[in-house]
């Protein structure tokens, strides 16, 4: 338990922007180190522009570091090419996003099935039973088969969680998850992830605004300007 | 529509496109309309080809001997070559320009003895003027053994009026193409005038008009063997040509190679000889295929075009998907299989439209044409299953170039710029 599931060591990203002939480049997070271990609840706060969401990017390995090295359930992710990271993502990562980035041509079923057949590595009817599993404890039992605009907010969004959690993932990563939600749907998101945390030990990353939602969880790391600005035990 | 689950890159494929109904099927109706009009092309071009061909084959010889000769004729030595002085000369007693088979009966049973020749039919050519009343125009005159040039030419198949048996009864009978009775206005039973090249008149009678639909036949006119050697100053053993039909038609390179061998006369094969016209029937093809092509390829642009709209509105689900876990190569897959499956829906339409049009066609009556090399009175569309799937196949490689730009494309797409983009 005690080696970090997530590990970023002096980890930097730059962006380079071309304005014409003239580079502009924009660092991002100057140099970042960072430990969460397995089963932990951690939250990340800060100001839009801060480096949050670039934070989680790289630990979800959906972007690369500029330099310094980023490990993931004791695999260098930084060094990774994008085949193999397409793999990872897949088969440890569960993501959560702002929008709740339904595909939507396909129902509930079928978008919660489709990181499980995305490898192949799920035959269908196995990949069926179980999204209707998730989709039942997520309290979703008679949507099934709605496609995404025929469900609310909130039920997107429940969904999509169905979706990350459906290969079995090591961490869930979650970007503003309740941002585009009402209070209401938001606390039963909040709630969703508590609870995986406390059952089942599920390792949980949020990027947050909600100073409520980031209260809830067990850590909270504050970032400012790119830089981890504090970083709290809750519980 | 409940499709299996089974290939989740085919499921998302064929959603996308059936989710956007009105762009995928006027991108449908591209392809559909090109490959019809590729097989109804490639049909009439076919068809023309292969009637031409077929009808040929049917009342033309598969192989014509001639009186000239393969290798030069030796000179003669007219002094011993043991004496001082050698002096070597060539006959000259060609008759005008004309080369004759001599001996024919001789040669003919070398030819039979060849067991692929079905028949060898003797025949004389000449150059005549007929005269008809007030009517005169030149006319290629052929003499020849009745009975055994039906077998070649089908007369008796082909009889406008008369009778085709009349001919050999009749020693000074003339039997007419199609073309030179319609311009002399001869008929049955009419006595007309022949002028032979050397200005000796001759008077014959009309058994019987013919017409086989090619127009290089229809304009000659046949007499017996006899009186065409009469006319034009044969001896009775000297023909102009030989024809010859093959027992097995493929083989009549063979049969010529081998005659030419033996008997030192040239060998030529309808091929040789129809050469010409099948290379003309060759090139309209290729501009007619020119031209089908670019509809082709405009279709090709709507395939592109349904699927450049595609990828860049599914730009957000392509970065899910990577997000998900799906690897470059199968966005790029997704696409590929958009573009096959246009191509091989629009290739289904086209090909069933591309027989109901040729259906059609065939079916249309046609006001017959004496330009054309064949004369019918109807269009003569090919149908051969091979058309189709050449047009098929055609679209579907079209259809997959043009998919190629847009897949690639969906490949490159960056997730983190496009989840970031959307707050």
């Amino acid at each position: 338990m005690d080696d970090p599931i997530i590990k970023l060591e002096h980890v930097s990203k730059e962006l380079i922007m071309k304005n014409g002939r003239e580079e502009i480049v924009t660092t991002i997070l100057p140099d970042i180190s960072l430990d969460i271990r397995r089963g932990e609840f951690t939250s990340i706060t800060g100001p839009s522009g801060s480096g949050k969401t670039t934070l989680l990017y790289l630990i979800g390995g959906l972007d690369k570091p500029t330099s310094g090295n980023a490990f993931l359930d004791g695999e260098e992710i930084s060094s990774m090419d994008e085949e193999q990271l397409a793999e990872i993502r897949n088969a440890k990562l569960g993501f959560v996003y702002q929008f709740h980035f339904l595909l939507p041509e396909f129902n509930a079923l079928e978008n919660v099935m489709m990181p499980m057949l995305a490898r192949g590595r799920v035959p269908v009817n196995e990949a069926k039973k179980r999204a209707a599993e998730l989709l039942t404890q997520l309290g979703l039992p008679d949507k099934l088969h709605n496609k995404p605009n025929q469900l609310s907010g909130g039920q997107q969004q429940r969904v999509a969680v169905a979706r990350a959690l459906a290969n079995n993932p090591i961490v869930i990563l979650a970007d503003e998850p309740t941002g585009n939600l009402d209070s209401k749907s938001a606390e039963v998101i909040y709630r969703l992830f508590t609870k995986l945390n406390e059952e089942t030990g599920q390792t949980i990353v949020v990027v947050t605004h909600d100073e409520h939602f980031a209260s809830e969880t067990k850590r909270l790391v504050h970032i400012l300007d790119g830089q981890i600005d504090s970083d709290k035990k809750l519980r | 529509m409940t499709v299996k689950f089974n290939y989740p890159l085919a499921m998302i494929a064929f959603r996308q496109l059936f989710n956007r109904k009105r762009q995928t099927f006027l991108t449908l109706l591209g392809i559909s309309v090109g490959v019809m009009v590729l097989i109804t092309a490639v049909s009439l071009m076919d068809g023309l080809l292969q009637s031409f061909i077929q009808k040929i084959v049917e009342i033309a010889p598969h192989v014509i001997v001639s009186g000239e000769k393969v290798k030069p004729t030796v000179p003669d030595q007219l002094v011993d070559s043991d004496s001082s002085t050698q002096v070597r000369m060539i006959k000259n007693v060609s008759r005008s320009d004309q080369e004759v088979i001599k001996n024919y009966p001789r040669v003919e049973t070398l030819i039979k003895s060849d067991s692929l020749v079905e028949l060898v039919s003797p025949s004389v050519s000449i150059d005549v003027i007929g005269m008809f009343g007030t009517v005169s125009q030149p006319i290629q005159l052929f003499g020849i053994i009745p009975s055994l040039e039906n077998g070649i030419e089908k007369f008796s198949q082909n009889m406008v009026s008369g009778k085709f048996d009349e001919l050999e009864k009749t020693p000074d009978g003339i039997l007419l193409g199609s073309t030179v009775a319609k311009d002399l206005t001869a008929k049955t039973e009419d006595r007309m005038q022949l002028v032979s090249p050397s200005g000796k008149v001759y008077s014959v009678r009309v058994v019987g008009i013919f017409m086989t639909g090619i127009n290089d036949i229809d304009d000659n006119c046949y007499v017996n063997m006899r009186l065409g050697q009469n006319i034009g100053g044969f001896s009775p053993d000297e023909t102009s040509n030989l024809y010859i039909r093959v027992k097995d038609l493929p083989k009549d390179g063979i049969v010529a190679r081998t005659i030419e061998q033996v008997t030192n006369y040239k060998a030529e094969t309808w091929e040789q000889k129809a050469a010409s016209v099948v290379a003309l029937f060759k090139m309209m093809s290729g501009i007619v295929y020119f031209l089908v092509f670019f509809v082709i390829l405009v279709a090709g642009f709507g395939v592109a075009n349904v699927l450049i709209t595609n990828v860049l509105e599914k730009a957000r689900d392509i970065a899910i998907m990577k997000s998900l876990g799906f690897k470059r190569s199968e966005i790029t897959l997704i696409y590929m299989l958009q573009g096959t499956m246009v191509a091989l829906v629009g290739a289904a339409i086209g090909c069933l439209l591309g027989f109901v049009m040729i259906e059609i066609l065939s079916s249309i009556p046609m006001v017959s044409s004496s330009a054309s090399a064949i004369r019918t009175d109807r269009l003569l569309m090919g149908k051969n299953p091979v058309y189709f799937v050449a047009a098929s196949l055609f679209a579907l490689i079209v259809s997959l170039i043009a998919a190629v730009g847009p897949s690639r494309n969906a490949a490159k797409v960056n997730p983190v710029e496009i989840l970031r983009g959307e707050r």
